[in-house]
């Protein structure tokens, strides 16, 4: 078990550094650097700045520099926002887009198992075909118009009310988070439905369904004790991409409810070419997915009675 | 019993009947094209889909109306066909109507889009006022909207409004000041409906009428026509969709077709060649995966660097497919490593067949529904990115129009002018959708497994 | 209601079933999987009801189960009594659980059959839970005793491990423990030994034998294998294109075949007694398609001995002597051939 998770471990710091690499020089072959902006700056200011970031070196020696400090987990300081260093900006943004991500995988998880299992257990009957309507439509309807209405429903609640049922916009507290949370995980929720759906009505007619039926066992008994936990086996291995699609869909909720978090540093940071927060957000970005793919195999083992061994 | 005859135990003849087969054989594509028509969402999506070709194709042939032209009279107009301005006289400046009737603020005459002119009593105590306009009422948390004028004595107790002005209802509200200019709780408000006009000087200029018709002040004048309104820049809403899903249709298409042919390509030759060859490519496949999408998308466009003009639309399509194709190559390669284990690719060696024969006669078959099925899926999520990428400003540049586009300008209105919001995205989903499902129908008729079963 | 004691000993069978039908809703039109079957057991008695694959063997035993999906299945017609209680639609039969209580059943496949997720332990115990009222652990200690009762060595470690941790022929025993758990008065094996080693049938036959010796308990064998047929039934009822065509005791079926397709499902099977070997002759063709059944008889094209009538109409059922009973034109009286030369040329 261990040694399965240290062997993970050592793939995911593999894919991150390629990541880090391929970024990096990527990065440095665009046409344009961070000190190429608005301001009108002197032969010799440029100078000295470039030598204050190390850009008058060569790209090797920049790329090693970069690696000799990642390793002592230092990102440096960030290029258009002078004198912040990018670990403060990923602490203390960082922390918003984990949450908000979380929350959202949460939601589209228990959503997806429980509508999914309704629309099996009530197949080709009203619930299903109310259930299915909505999932298509969650997976037709993009993601910023989803948030726009989402945050336009929000007004209208808090006008029909007379006062802030939920905040529009912002963050703080479990209120900010509801909403955007909701509307960042309802196209995988939509997603996630369909598969339990399948997988649902898979097992429905497996085998070991028609044993248990032959045993006399309710069918409230065989829905908890044999359709579901096997039912949700496809859900669990799908949730680490996941996560990995909420992280990025994650940026529109962000500037549409105008919360504090990462994405927005980080598309901003890309549009500046600011190197060192682009690396430091990409790397930081990289490793919080491999972690988290790490981790729904985990979890996936103490479902799955059959993977225990292998680990 | 008794017609029984000796001759009803007679031995039948021959059997002739053994190995009758009773139901028409049907080949694999005769028997998904059936299965297909059979699904009525899918065939309804396989209309929809035509019919938006047919839009982008033809639409502007139909609608030829320049979508980059911008209608000063009719900004952010909601849809619809009955469209005329007023023919008013010039403008001409005026400083309150003394002697107005009636009391409290009030319009010293009808309110038109040419200008609003208030006018109002010194309320209570106050030692000036200040004029707020608004889009919505002023509601119980008493929003007053955007200042728009303030006086410091109680010697003006009129204003005229020219700001920006545009056919619909207003909100003016007049707020009492202290004698140290801060507001006080008192305030008098109005609702405004602003009629919308226009000079001869203006009718003339924008051509809606001509130097040889005889018209009248007082006269309705026709507009261009607007079947889906106009954006916030007066620009035609229709003929922006068709030149929009000219883009959005052109990258959702045109990218999963590149690089999902790009990916067959690569999956089956690392398939076919096998062993080091097909490790040392699949591993490229998945670096090129581990890639971080959007900061590589943005990337691109910076290197390609948009230059004043162009759209962008061609870069992006580059990137999309340098960035999607390993999914591909890797379906591919395993459907070719698992058809060739299979028996009846041994069977057709065994009989002589060479690899042309074998890749032509079992291979693309029986991978064909498989690619078919994933460039189905796979244009719905590249029409969605395209949308998202343009949603964030990093998609084609203005003033090329693409459905995401419109979508980002629209939500910036969404609140008073919805239909700019509405129809990019109702089209965006609407094709989404019809792709969904008639990949889901696709998916259906081409699994071998489900012949015959439903 | 009350007499469901007194049945017993009044000299209806244990199981009956009478023109059973029954009908699945496909893409292609209606399949008439069963189309009229009838046949009774008893107590301590084996059933064992043979034919090739597609015959309605086990649609005809999942209808007494109730296990049928309905739709697309449809029972259409016919009658399934226990002790003389109606079955068929019912849930309960004198008060007790028909599935898992009254009747049990295990299958071809226990690599699929049992539930990947779930401990062997578990899944045995969970009958007891539910018919018997037993508490969580009262019913696993009970489980591990019929784990050994069913010959698994280590039962009690064997009962934590899930099904991917054992092999078939252990499953295939942990089934069989599972189903008499409840001590159900009949058991209903559908091909339990087809997916198995040949010793290993062995085994498992053995133990149903044992088994039923100790229980009392009517077992209904589905096979298409003449051996186990040989080795297990008492009676024998042979089922082609959805109904019975021969029905008998075992050594009339075998010593005193009765219909064509029971000679020729003989001739198919190798002998390993040398003195009656012969040359393996296999049926020609295939059986009739039931989506359209045939009006005469499924078995005429494909039947060596058919005649003008056979393709007309329907063979009417024919009692030889005593219980032996075959659907066959031959034994009509006007029918010119003596049926003796053809069926008893191997009689003792």
């Amino acid at each position: 078990m261990w040694l399965y998770i240290l062997k993970r471990a050592l793939q995911g710091i593999i894919t991150v550094w390629f990541i880090a690499t391929a970024t990096f020089f990527a990065m440095h072959n665009v046409p344009g650097d961070p000190l190429t902006n608005d301001r009108a700056m002197t032969e010799t200011t440029r100078a000295n700045l470039e030598s204050k970031y190390g850009l008058d070196q060569p790209i090797t020696t920049q790329y090693l520099i970069f690696l000799r400090n990642l390793s002592r987990g230092d990102f440096g300081i960030s290029f258009v926002q002078e004198n912040r260093e990018v670990n403060d900006i990923i602490r203390e943004h960082f922390p918003v887009s984990a949450i908000l991500g979380v929350l959202a995988v949460v939601f589209a998880a228990i959503g997806g198992v429980l509508f999914g299992a309704l629309t099996a257990l009530y197949r080709n009957r009203l619930p299903d075909y109310l259930i299915m309507f909505l999932v298509i439509l969650g997976i037709s309807v993009p993601s910023f118009v989803v948030a726009a209405l989402g945050q336009l429903s929000l007004v209208s609640l808090n006008t029909l009310m007379g006062f802030t049922v939920l905040p529009v916009a912002g963050w703080g507290t479990v209120m900010h988070m509801l909403v955007p949370a909701l509307v960042l995980g309802l196209s995988t929720m939509a997603y996630l439905t369909r598969l339990m759906r399948s997988s649902m009505l898979e097992v429905t007619s497996s085998d070991y369904v028609r044993t248990a039926k032959s045993k006399g066992v309710p069918p409230t008994r065989i829905f908890t004790r044999h359709q579901l936990r096997n039912a949700i086996l496809p859900v669990v291995t799908v949730l680490g991409p996941a996560i990995a699609a909420i992280t990025t869909g994650g940026f529109v909720v962000e500037l549409v409810f105008a919360i504090p978090g990462l994405g927005r540093y980080f598309v901003e940071a890309v549009q500046q070419l600011d190197y060192t927060v682009i690396m430091g957000t990409t790397v930081f970005y990289g490793a919080f997915l491999v972690f988290m793919v790490i981790l729904v195999d985990v979890v996936y083992g103490f479902i799955d009675p059959r993977v225990r061994l292998d680990l | 019993m008794n017609d029984l005859t000796a001759s009803s135990f007679a031995p039948l003849s021959d059997q002739q009947h053994g190995e009758a087969i009773a139901r028409p054989s049907l080949s694999y594509w005769q028997d998904a094209w059936n299965r297909l028509r059979a699904n009525k969402r899918a065939l309804v999506s396989l209309y929809i889909i035509i019919g938006l070709m047919l839009f982008t194709v033809f639409g502007p042939v139909v609608w030829p109306i320049d979508p980059a032209i911008q209608d000063i009279d009719q900004i952010s107009q909601p849809p619809g066909t009955d469209r005329t301005a007023i023919l008013v006289s010039d403008y001409e400046p005026w400083f309150g109507t003394p002697g107005l009737p009636g009391t409290g603020l009030r319009l010293a005459e009808r309110a038109t889009s040419q200008a609003v002119r208030l006018q109002w009593d010194a309320l209570d105590g106050a030692n000036g006022h200040r004029l707020y306009r608004n889009l919505f009422p002023i509601g119980p948390e008493l929003s007053y909207g955007i200042p728009m004028a303030e006086f410091l004595n109680n010697d003006t107790l009129y204003f005229e409004d020219r700001l920006d002005l545009q056919p619909g209802r207003f909100y003016y509200v007049v707020v009492a000041l202290d004698e140290r200019g801060l507001t006080t709780d008192r305030y008098q408000f109005i609702s405004v409906d602003i009629d919308r006009v226009t000079t001869l000087a203006e009718a003339l200029e924008r051509g809606l009428i001509d130097e040889s018709d005889s018209v009248q002040i007082g006269d309705a004048i026709a507009l261009a026509l607007h079947p889906l309104g106009t954006d916030y820049l007066g620009r035609d809403l229709l003929a922006r969709l068709m030149a929009g899903a000219r883009v959005s249709l052109f990258i959702g298409i045109g990218a999963p077709f590149l690089f999902v042919l790009f990916g067959v390509v690569y999956g089956s030759a690392a398939g076919f060649m096998g062993g080091r060859v097909d490790q040392l490519m699949m591993r490229f496949a998945d670096f090129v995966v581990a890639l971080p999408f959007l900061l590589f998308m943005i990337l691109f466009k910076i290197a390609f660097g948009i230059g004043p003009g162009e759209s962008g639309v061609f870069p992006m399509l580059v990137a999309l497919v340098v960035l999607l194709w390993p999914s591909t190559a890797r379906l591919v390669r395993g459907q070719i490593l698992q058809i060739r284990e299979q028996g009846y690719i041994r069977a057709s060696q065994l009989l002589g067949a060479g690899t042309p024969y074998l890749i032509m006669r079992h291979m693309i078959p029986n991978t064909l529904g498989v690619i078919l099925v994933t460039v189905t899926f796979a244009i719905p999520s590249a029409i969605f990115t395209e949308a998202f990428l343009s949603f964030i400003g990093m998609g084609v540049a203005p003033p090329t129009p693409s459905w995401g586009s419109m979508s980002n300008e629209g939500i910036k209105t969404m609140l008073t002018t919805p239909h700019e919001l509405f129809f990019p995205a109702l089209f965006i989903s609407v094709t989404v959708l019809a792709f969904n499902l008639l990949g889901d129908g696709l998916r259906d008729a081409l699994d071998a497994r489900m012949r015959n079963v439903e | 209601m009350t007499a469901g004691k007194e049945n017993v000993d009044s000299g209806i069978p244990l199981l009956t079933v009478e023109n059973l039908q029954v009908e699945f809703d496909t893409y292609g039109g209606t399949v008439q999987a069963v189309r009229g079957v009838s046949f009774s057991v008893d107590q301590r008695q084996t059933l064992a009801i043979v034919g090739e694959s597609g015959c309605g063997k086990s649609v005809t035993v999942q209808s007494i189960m109730g296990l049928i999906p309905t739709p697309p299945g449809r029972i259409t017609a016919g009658s399934a009594r226990l002790r003389g209680h109606e079955t068929l639609g019912r849930s309960t039969v004198g008060g007790k659980q028909i599935r898992g209580a009254e009747i049990g059943m295990i299958f071809q496949d226990p690599m699929t059959s049992l539930n990947p997720t779930m401990t062997i332990g578990d899944q045995i115990a969970e009958p007891l839970q539910v018919h018997r009222g037993y508490s969580a652990s009262d019913a696993f200690t009970e489980a591990i005793r019929l784990i050994e009762l069913c010959k698994i060595p280590e039962a009690a470690k064997r009962a934590r491990q899930y099904p991917f941790e054992f092999s078939g022929g252990m499953l295939q025993r942990a089934m069989i423990a599972m189903v008499l758990s409840c001590k159900p008065s009949v058991l209903i094996a559908d091909e339990p030994t087809t997916a198995l080693d040949v010793t290993i049938q062995a085994q498992i036959l053995d133990l149903m034998q044992e088994l039923q010796k100790e229980t009392g308990m009517a077992i209904i064998l589905i096979t298409h294998d003449l051996g186990v047929v040989a080795r297990m039934a008492d009676e024998v009822a042979v089922m082609y294109a959805g109904k019975v065509v021969e029905y008998g005791s075992a050594d009339d079926v075998f010593y005193h075949s009765a219909h064509p397709y029971t000679v020729g499902l003989k001739e198919a099977m190798p002998m390993n007694d040398p003195a009656r070997q012969h040359v393996l002759k296999p049926i020609d063709g295939s059986p009739p398609d039931l989506f359209a059944p045939p009006a005469g008889c499924g078995y005429c094209p494909r039947c060596p001995y058919a005649m003008q009538i056979c393709s007309e109409r329907q063979p009417q059922g024919h009692n030889l002597h005593g219980h032996h009973f075959a659907s066959c034109w031959l034994h009509h009286a006007k029918s010119g051939r003596k049926p003796e030369t053809i069926f008893f040329k191997d009689a003792r």
